[in-house]
């Protein structure tokens, strides 16, 4: 192993930190739908970070590692797209809000 | 303990089983993003369907406290890096030291997680044992803290098991079982408590900050 020097490893948190306060400080600013976009850029920008630097898949890791890293979010992200495909398309009535029957009304089927 | 550690006899190097060491790793770390991955679905779910509520219910959680938490969590995955870095290059004092030191961290955000279970049992925002919410968005405010407890529960059972591992490690570290020719262990756990950083690294977005600025 040739490790980084511990200076990297500082200023990757630092950056860290930076982004942590940016994405809170974001938060207080009305940026409409853009509030939610920085928010989750922020939380995938630090996930890079911690990811490449922290568990070392940029320098300390074979191709091979970097795939099953990768392919597990693949996975997340199939989970996510055919499942909001049918959230995302399928009509919602407002029926689940709603109380149950009253027992009046069910003994009287 | 300090003699060379011998490598398992199914590997020809050292460099060969660290590498099975860590594709295991990351294959259990994909299995462990599939468990917390239908639950960031539901949210997303429940954002995109009933974003007003849980806007609402999100202005009830307490963001300085979220994001302290994040702080610690950000500054332990630094030290656990560093002690994966010294347990490589055999510093066993330091080993020793940046493990306690990411322990006590994690506890640190155990403690004031427990803080912020405590201010919601007493604002009553505790599905299903002590809920009271009124409003037209109250059934989403409380489908927002379902999922609130559910993922930041499993998330600090993560951690609990991190902050075992990580001090039992640093007790072996002490007797000087880590160093340039034996650390897998370290670095092994290293990953899985980079992993569940990650995991809240994603989870204090989703829960402390949508639509601050109201």
């Amino acid at each position: 192993m040739n490790p980084a020097p511990v200076r990297a490893y500082v200023g990757v948190w630092i950056a860290l930190l930076a982004l942590l306060a940016l994405t809170a400080g974001s938060a207080f600013v009305n940026l409409g739908a853009w509030n939610s976009v920085a928010n989750l850029v922020i939380a995938a920008a630090k996930a890079l970070l911690v990811a490449a630097f922290f568990m070392h898949l940029r320098r300390h890791a074979s191709a091979l590692v970097r795939v099953f890293a990768a392919a597990a979010l693949f996975t997340l992200a199939l989970l996510f797209a055919l499942s909001g495909a049918d959230y995302a398309t399928r009509h919602i009535a407002p029926v689940p809000w709603s109380e149950p029957a009253s027992a009046t009304q069910s003994s009287s089927r | 303990m300090s003699a060379v550690h011998p490598i398992a006899e199914q590997f020809e190097t050292r460099e060969q089983q660290r590498e099975a060491d860590s594709l295991g790793t990351w294959v259990f770390l994909a299995t462990e993003i599939m468990f917390f991955g239908p639950l960031l679905l539901a949210y997303l779910y429940g954002r995109t369907h009933y974003g007003e509520g849980f806007a609402i219910a999100s202005g009830h959680t307490h963001v300085g406290l979220g994001t302290l938490n994040t702080a610690l969590l950000l500054t332990s995955s630094l030290t656990m890096a560093l002690a994966v870095r010294s347990s490589w290059i055999g510093g066993r004092r330091a080993v020793t030291l940046l493990l306690a030191a990411t322990a006590a961290l994690g506890i640190a955000f155990l403690v004031v997680k427990g803080i912020e279970y405590r201010k919601e049992w007493e604002e009553a925002l505790v599905p299903p044992f002590r809920f009271v919410f009124s409003g037209e968005h109250a059934r989403a405010v409380e489908v927002f803290y379902w999922l609130y407890f559910l993922t930041t529960g499993l998330h600090a059972l993560h951690l609990t098991i991190g902050v075992a591992l990580v001090a039992w490690l640093a007790l072996r570290a002490r007797r000087g079982e880590f160093g340039p020719h034996y650390h897998a262990p370290v670095e092994m756990t290293g990953l899985y408590w980079h992993f569940v950083d990650i995991v809240w690294i994603f989870l204090y977005p989703l829960i402390y900050l949508l639509e601050r600025w109201r």
